[in-house]
């Protein structure tokens, strides 16, 4: 029972904050400040996403683990193709290479 | 929708997040093998893909049940990692404005990462051209129906899935994909810089709020250095 309430409150607030802004837009104009700020969401949320699953999985700084170096490659290929199949296509057999190497 | 240039949109967005889907399917899997493993009741933990519908918050909300964590940690939990959907909505606020509400009622509903990013970096301007939201409904609902595919697939294999694939890998190679295309300037380059430092820096800070301190702390970033920069 505990577990639908959560997924069901969750559910909700999810959806809530999902609506929130697409529901108040055009009640009133945007300020010139927030659609600037907007355009800096997607870097900085991706990277802050990113960063951390990389350089510190489990929640310790650990820059030498073995996703690095796969994720380097697959950031490579996505830059040069400007394709997020390519980061997969590359980066998950890079993973697979260096984790038999690495045993 | 049978005005060709709509349809044409719907399949342009669905296009777009096909390679996306690569990741989706795996993060889906890994979800749906996660739930089936815990304690929690099964029809709940599948249920919540579509009524909750965000993969990261999805697993955070199974694991802390599971280990015996209090459900209102588990639900603070979820509504901070899927805070930065009022980032999300607050953009997308711009492509909806003129909907009427049961669109953007749909739109809302299927906000994730993903379909987000896709449509607004095909669509910098959301004036510039009406096939915008047939992209963004063709790239969410695909995500939507991969999502439910992966999940329930997930679950129903459960532990039949080999560890050492490291299927978990998807996800931030995929986040490191959309970042790699999202970057387009340079105060773009210092917000991810920052923002990703401080998610570093913060990173033992409990309830997921490092992610939180780096998406603002990188939103400011990029604001202040646009004044050198640009």
């Amino acid at each position: 029972m505990t577990a639908w309430i959560v997924i069901i409150a969750a559910g909700v607030a999810t959806f809530a904050m999902r609506f929130s802004f697409i529901a108040l837009f055009g009640r009133f104009s945007v300020p010139a400040n927030v659609e600037r700020a907007l355009k800096y969401v997607a870097p900085s949320v991706l990277a802050a996403l990113t960063l951390p699953a990389l350089l510190a999985p489990g929640g310790t700084f650990d820059p030498w683990n073995v996703f690095v170096p796969a994720a380097v490659l697959g950031g490579l290929a996505a830059w040069r193709t400007k394709s997020i199949g390519a980061a997969i296509v590359v980066g998950m057999p890079a993973l697979w290479i260096l984790q038999a190497l690495t045993g | 929708m049978s005005d060709t240039t709509t349809s044409a949109s719907w399949n342009d967005g669905a296009r777009a997040v096909a390679p996306i889907l690569l990741s989706v399917a795996p993060f889906g899997l890994i979800f749906g093998v996660t739930a089936a493993a815990s304690d929690l009741p099964q029809l709940a933990a599948w249920a919540s893909s579509f009524i909750v519908f965000a993969g990261a918050s999805q697993i955070a909300i199974v694991e802390i049940l599971d280990n015996g964590g209090a459900a209102v940690i588990a639900f603070l939990t979820a509504v901070v990692i899927n805070a930065r959907m009022l980032m999300y909505s607050a953009d997308m606020g711009r492509y909806t404005v003129a909907a009427p509400w049961r669109t953007k009622v749909a739109a809302a509903y299927l906000l994730t990462d993903q379909a987000y990013l896709v449509t607004a970096n095909r669509f910098p301007d959301p004036r510039a051209s009406v096939r915008v939201l047939p992209y963004y409904f063709g790239a969410g609902l695909s995500l939507w129906i991969t999502w439910q595919i992966s999940t329930t697939t997930g679950m129903v294999l459960g532990s039949a899935v080999p560890e050492s694939w490291s299927l978990e890998f998807a996800i931030p190679l995929t986040f490191l994909a959309l970042l790699v295309l999202a970057i387009r300037d340079k105060p773009g380059l210092v917000a991810a810089i920052v923002g990703g430092g401080v998610a570093v820096a913060a990173v033992s800070l409990p309830y997921n709020l490092g992610l939180l301190a780096g998406a603002m702390a990188g939103v400011i970033a990029g604001m202040v250095s646009e004044r050198w920069l640009s």
